[in-house]
């Protein structure tokens, strides 16, 4: 079973972390996992594109083939547009509403659910740098494709030890907003 | 084994160390930075030099110095800073002095696309500066192989007395994933340390070598004094242009690569190239580095719909493994795909190998990399 996740921003956004806890964790847990980044020369503003691809065999080619991403993420109207058609058909696509605007035909083709995960990082949690975390806990919640106390513990192994309780709580804010969607 | 969870870039730089190097010397470039960042970590830890010049050219020039001493030394960049350090390659090659260059290729050229995959820069690594000489080339197909590769690169550059080009392109220098290296006793006890002539000081002559064999040169500061010049030069090292010196030195430099490489078929024991599946098949896909990825998909992919395709991917680039493509060429005939992020700069070689040009390209050369369902495509349009 594979799974193939997108998330995608702006350079600085911080989208990169999240892709290589999530790939760090499904291998810890006895599988394979890849992220590759793409992202343009712009040191802040370029559309920035995250594949992350998660199996129980091993994966050899590191990007998401086009149509057969399952999930997207979405915090950037630029790189939401140009990076949404690699979603297959009936795929989900989560979008901060406050940056992201879907049209009319995108809500046809996919399963678009609107959270607004920067302030959510911003405003609850206080920092705004956490909105990696929400976004990734919002994945997982959403998707399932990991075991969530596995997936805190990698994401606390990568971030520094001042801002643990922060992070845990953007993920905990993440699960919230995510399951409410979700009508649990 | 060792199992890692890393770049392909974190894991050159952490073979390098493993390998013996003491001494970094460069300029950070995307996509290659990490592997200076990791390394300014990882040499002090053991005693060695991470140094960041002024500039590539003079990055290159502190690595050939540090080289001159006995110490391993590397430096990595990208295609714009390998053609900075063209001149210092040069002299690498005509003074024999050991250097492992690793360059994680982007797009060119110039400055190019500085933060997209890219192979363009394989002919650059066959003739990256004027003269002659011959490149030992290797690419690294897997996140396992940046490190073996880099490892096996050093012990070529010392058994070899020649700079070595390891090549990465940035989708596998990037990409973050697992790998399983091997362990570290292993690794030492098989590392290449530079031969030495133990000889009286008086007697020592630095470039007498026989045909086809690289030079002993002795560390720098150790009590044998030498000249070390990129003229060329006699067995002291002292300029000449006696003819049949010079002669004599291009085809030493030439011959003790390619023709040990011919007669030997390899330079070391370890693979020049691996095949997939090509036993029974019908259709040969030959790629390399990082699009090879794409390629094991696009195997599986085209098996499964009755195509039985195989997969040549060459590991040493330069020199190329000809005898086994000259074979390729003829099993396969037309039926062979060569699929490489340029405009063909590795097809041409095997058009000169296999002294044809009727096999199919599938190229690219916009920073983007080659999907499975391109060459699956691509496959299906020849059969």
């Amino acid at each position: 079973m594979r799974n193939s996740l997108r998330f995608t921003g702006v350079g600085g956004q911080g989208v990169l972390l999240a892709g290589e806890i999530m790939a760090a964790c499904k291998i810890k847990n006895g599988g394979f996992g890849l992220k590759t980044a793409t992202y343009t020369s712009q040191v802040r503003g370029g559309a920035t594109v995250v594949d992350i691809t998660l199996d129980d065999n091993e994966i050899r080619y590191p990007y998401a083939n086009e149509g057969e991403i399952d999930f997207m993420l979405s915090v950037a109207n630029v790189s939401y547009n140009q990076f949404k058609s690699g979603v297959k058909p009936g795929g989900t696509i989560v979008v901060d509403p406050n940056l992201v605007h879907p049209t009319d035909e995108d809500r046809k083709a996919w399963k678009i659910i609107e959270i607004p995960i920067i302030t959510i990082a911003k405003e609850e949690v206080g920092n705004v740098i956490t909105q990696s975390v929400v976004a990734m806990s919002i994945t997982n919640t959403l998707t399932g494709v990991l075991p969530e106390e596995s997936l805190i513990e990698v994401m606390l192994s990568k971030v520094p030890a001042k801002v643990h309780a922060a992070n845990i709580l953007a993920y905990e804010l993440g699960k919230k907003y995510a399951l409410e969607k979700m009508g649990k | 084994m060792r199992e890692v969870i890393s770049t392909g870039n974190q894991l050159a730089a952490k073979a390098a160390v493993e390998a013996g190097a003491m001494f970094f010397g460069g300029y950070p470039i995307t996509p290659s930075s990490e592997i200076m960042h990791e390394s300014s970590d990882m040499l002090p830890a053991v005693g060695g030099t991470c140094i960041q010049m002024e500039d590539e050219i003079a990055g290159i020039s502190a690595a050939l110095g540090a080289s001159m001493t006995g110490v391993k030394s590397f430096t990595a960049t990208s295609g714009p800073g390998i053609s900075l350090k063209a001149e210092q390659i040069g002299l690498g090659f005509i003074a024999e002095i050991p250097l492992v260059i690793i360059n994680v290729m982007r797009g060119g050229p110039s400055t190019g696309l500085p933060t997209r995959v890219s192979q363009a820069d394989i002919g650059q690594a066959q003739y990256p500066t004027h003269g002659d000489y011959a490149s030992i080339t290797l690419c690294a197909g897997s996140l396992t192989e940046c490190y073996t590769e880099t490892v096996r690169a050093f012990n070529l550059a010392e058994t070899y007395m020649t700079p070595v080009f390891m090549l990465l392109d940035e989708t596998i220098g990037h990409m973050h994933g697992k790998a399983e290296i091997p362990d570290l006793e292993e690794i030492q006890a098989n590392n290449v340390t530079r031969a030495t002539n133990y000889c009286e000081p008086a007697d020592y002559l630095p470039y007498d070598a026989e045909m086809n064999k690289p030079a002993v040169l002795n560390p720098m500061f150790k009590g044998y004094k030498y000249h070390v010049t990129g003229l060329h030069h006699g067995p002291t090292g002292f300029p000449s242009e006696d003819a049949y010196q010079c002669e004599f030195n291009i085809e030493r430099l030439v011959g003790k690569i390619n023709t040990v490489h011919l007669e030997n078929n390899g330079l070391d024991d370890l693979p020049d190239y691996e095949e997939v599946d090509l036993e029974d098949a019908e259709v040969c896909i030959i790629a390399y580095g990082s699009i090879a990825l794409g390629a094991y998909e696009a195997v599986q992919k085209l098996r499964a719909e009755g195509i039985k395709a195989g997969l040549f991917r060459p590991i040493m680039i330069w020199p190329s493994p000809i005898n086994r493509l000259e074979e390729i060429g003829a099993k396969f005939k037309d039926k062979i795909l060569v699929t490489e992020l340029n405009m063909g700069q590795y097809s041409r070689e095997i058009e000169r190998i296999i002294k044809r040009n009727d096999f199919t390209k599938l190229l690219k050369a916009n920073g983007r990399p080659i999907a499975p369902a391109e060459m699956v495509a691509k496959v299906k349009e020849m059969m």
